[in-house]
């Protein structure tokens, strides 16, 4: 029942994300769904691997849910910006896309299950979802640091789907793709700042001289 | 010495040069110290390759790190270019230092991130764990990106941030693809540890679950194929390989692609051998190959650049390699000889194309004219290879390119053969009339003079030495090899 509720909670994040023009709340939600994805690993874990689980949850909530804002945020005060202003995709109509998008996961979901992968409907719906809006983020929005925030959610997403489905990793798998997806967020917040001081502002839209 | 430390060594020598490179100063000792360093691990390296040359089926260290003659093949073509990028690395930077074009802090952050991707690169071949060959590969994306504007310009930032974020994404979906793999292999009770092995999942193939795994591929295809510049998700491709330095284009067109591709071929293997070879997967790769094909074909007709250029024609070529696999057998042989001689002449036109345009100061190709004369060590790097890269005979890309055109006959895939042909057909016309422009026009503006040095003078004979010789006559080792090879990717014993 928690569990079931854990992916209800994940599920509104996405749809509040999707309708959100303030970046520093963007960030928060985010934030809050980096977190939820921490404690997500308690809930649906063998008991015999405690300690294990214990630790990548502390890290992934650290991480997830505290120095990645944290980073974002920091890139977002050296840019002076704080709104989306004009996403290629208005905010009502992402949100009307995202239901679609929500609908079409649990269709999928269901597909899917059937070709035996032995998880709930819904908790690959969720997962499938949280990929479906990271990667709508991420072609619709015209700020930079949305499109970060699209491929977290994206990222979210997929760490969802291995946590569900794919019980038996090593750690130190699981330990190395943390630490690409922390590099990553940090590399993109000091690109994002490289290039709002040689643009002036970070609106992709605007960087157009490469083209054919 | 035993393989665990050569292992150790061929990972360690590279992250030890980019420690080092951050910690000296003087620009000129660090691109010495930089050439060092690689030497030392093409060394190491050599020692890994050797023995799988000689015969020996592959090379295993704590199970985790695994060599056999696929990935030794890859790794000997890696240090190759490594090697060779380096050489002219030395000179390109050492031209802009002296005309103090570039500070400092540049050089030694190139040759930090230089280290540090060639050390992603190794991991990526060297591991037999699918999910440390992942990790590799993301990291390769970050070490790399901040490569592409090493000159900080607006042009650069917006390649690298469109490299990035497009990459990024694109390996995020094979990661999705690799849990997959992961999840099929569910009900096989394999230990905890070893779940992720490609070895053992090959072992395991027939026994896993085909629909999943099925879905696992095309995740998997669509996020290494974004980073291999199979189109349709090769938006980045022409930005990031037209605004990075040129050592760094040659490098990415010259190997960075390949790796990415390398993982591809790790999981048509197991493909092959789950679905009892019947070409499932490698179908699927004929058909982004003749997209690859298709699409650069139209893009070279209408290029200005030259280095763009050149970016389109890595499309094109990556989706030969991936044709070539596709159809199998000898066409599978033909596209990892292709591997080889695309990375060598399309660095070496990178080289060419970079010291040019350093020397037009500009990489606009109706204005680079009369190139034989300007410089002629440069000017004919640029013509050979890109007579080679359109296929001309007697170089050896005509043979792997012929050799592909063959077994699809052999297999009677008609479509692919058209498709193969027309594309090529129309870049060679493209092409050839840029080429010959390019080499024997009049120079239309006023131009530096420079004059080619011995190392320069060696990498170009070297590289269109090497590629006329093999063209030519294959030894005998080197055709062994690339068989064996050919036989892993196709997941055969």
């Amino acid at each position: 029942m928690l569990l079931d509720a854990v992916f209800v909670l994940l599920i509104l994040t996405n749809l509040i994300l999707l309708g959100s023009s303030l970046l520093s709340a963007s960030i928060r939600i985010v934030a809050v769904q980096g977190a939820v994805l921490g404690v997500l690993p308690f809930l649906a874990m063998a008991p015999d691997r405690l300690g294990r689980v214990l630790f990548l949850a502390v890290l992934t909530v650290a991480l997830k849910g505290g120095v990645f804002p944290w980073l974002l945020n920091r890139a977002l005060r050296e840019v002076h910006v704080r709104r989306e202003v004009a996403p290629l995709v208005g905010y009502s109509v992402s949100l009307a896309l995202g239901i679609g998008l929500l609908a079409l996961a649990f269709w999928l979901g269901g597909r899917i299950r059937d070709i035996g992968l032995g998880v709930s409907v819904l908790s690959l719906s969720t997962a499938l979802f949280m990929m479906f809006t990271g990667l709508f983020l991420v072609i619709s929005r015209q700020k930079a640091l949305s499109q970060v925030l699209g491929f977290l959610v994206l990222e979210n997403g997929i760490y969802a789907f291995g946590l569900l489905v794919v019980v038996n990793i090593h750690w130190l798998i699981e330990l190395g793709v943390l630490l690409d997806v922390f590099v990553a967020v940090f590399i993109m917040g000091v690109a994002i700042d490289q290039i709002s001081r040689a643009f002036d502002h970070m609106d992709v839209d605007q960087m157009n001289h490469l083209k054919g | 010495m035993s393989a665990g430390m050569e292992f150790g060594l061929v990972l360690g020598v590279p992250l030890i040069g980019a420690a080092l490179s951050i910690l000296l100063r003087p620009p000129r000792l660090v691109l010495g110290v930089l050439a060092a360093i690689i030497g030392v691990e093409i060394l190491c390296a050599g020692a890994l390759i050797w023995p799988i040359v000689a015969g020996v089926q592959a090379q295993v260290a704590w199970s985790w790190f695994y060599l056999d003659a696929l990935s030794a093949y890859h790794l000997a073509v890696m240090m190759i270019i490594f090697g060779l990028s380096t050489v002219f690395a030395g000179g390109y930077f050492g031209e802009e230092i002296r005309r103090k074009e570039i500070q400092d802090w540049p050089v030694r952050k190139f040759a930090a991130l230089w280290c540090g991707s060639l050390a992603a690169m190794v991991l990526v071949v060297i591991s037999n764990n699918l999910g440390v060959m992942w990790i590799g590969i993301e990291a390769t994306t970050l070490m790399t990106a901040f490569l592409i504007c090493v000159h900080r310009t607006r042009a650069s930032l917006e390649a690298m941030w469109k490299y990035l974020l497009m990459c990024s994404v694109g390996v995020a979906c094979a990661f999705m693809g690799t849990l997959l793999v992961v999840a099929s292999a569910r009900g096989i009770e394999a230990g905890a540890v070893h779940v992720l092995l490609w070895t053992q999942l090959r072992d395991a193939a027939p026994g896993l679950n085909q629909p999943v795994l099925k879905l696992a591929f095309i995740f998997l295809l669509i996020g290494y194929g974004t980073k291999a510049g199979l189109a349709p998700m090769h938006n980045w491709l022409p930005d990031a390989h037209s605004q990075a330095p040129a050592p760094v284009s040659g490098m990415f067109s010259g190997f960075l692609l390949n790796t990415a591709l390398y993982c591809i071929m790790r999981y048509t293997a197991i493909l092959e051998v789950a679905t009892g070879g019947s070409g499932w997967s490698l179908q699927i790769l004929q058909v982004f190959g003749m997209l690859s094909i298709g699409v650069a074909a139209v893009f070279i007709l209408f290029q200005e650049d030259v280095k763009r250029l050149l970016a389109y024609h890595s499309v094109e070529h990556l989706g030969i390699m991936a044709l070539g696999l596709g159809l199998g057998g000898l066409g599978a042989f033909a596209a990892l000889f292709h591997v080889f001689n695309h990375s060598i002449c399309k660095a070496l036109a990178f080289f060419s194309a970079g010291r040019m345009g350093q020397i037009y100061g500009t990489h606009e190709m109706d204005r680079m004219q009369g190139m034989l004369r300007v410089n002629p060590v440069w000017g004919l790097g640029l013509l050979g290879s890109l007579l080679a890269l359109i296929g001309m005979a007697p170089f050896a890309l005509f043979m792997s390119e012929f050799q592909i055109a063959m077994a699809a006959m052999n297999r009677s895939a008609y479509v692919a053969l058209i498709v193969f042909l027309a594309g090529t057909g129309i870049i060679f016309v493209g092409a050839l009339k840029h080429a010959i422009a390019m080499a024997w026009g009049e120079p239309k503006i006023p131009v530096r003079a420079s004059a080619a040095g011995w190392t320069d003078i060696l990498i170009v004979a070297g590289s269109l030495g090497v590629l006329l010789a093999v063209g030519i006559w294959m030894p005998e080792c080197y055709r062994n090899l690339l068989w064996r090879a050919a036989a892993i990717a196709e997941g055969k014993p």
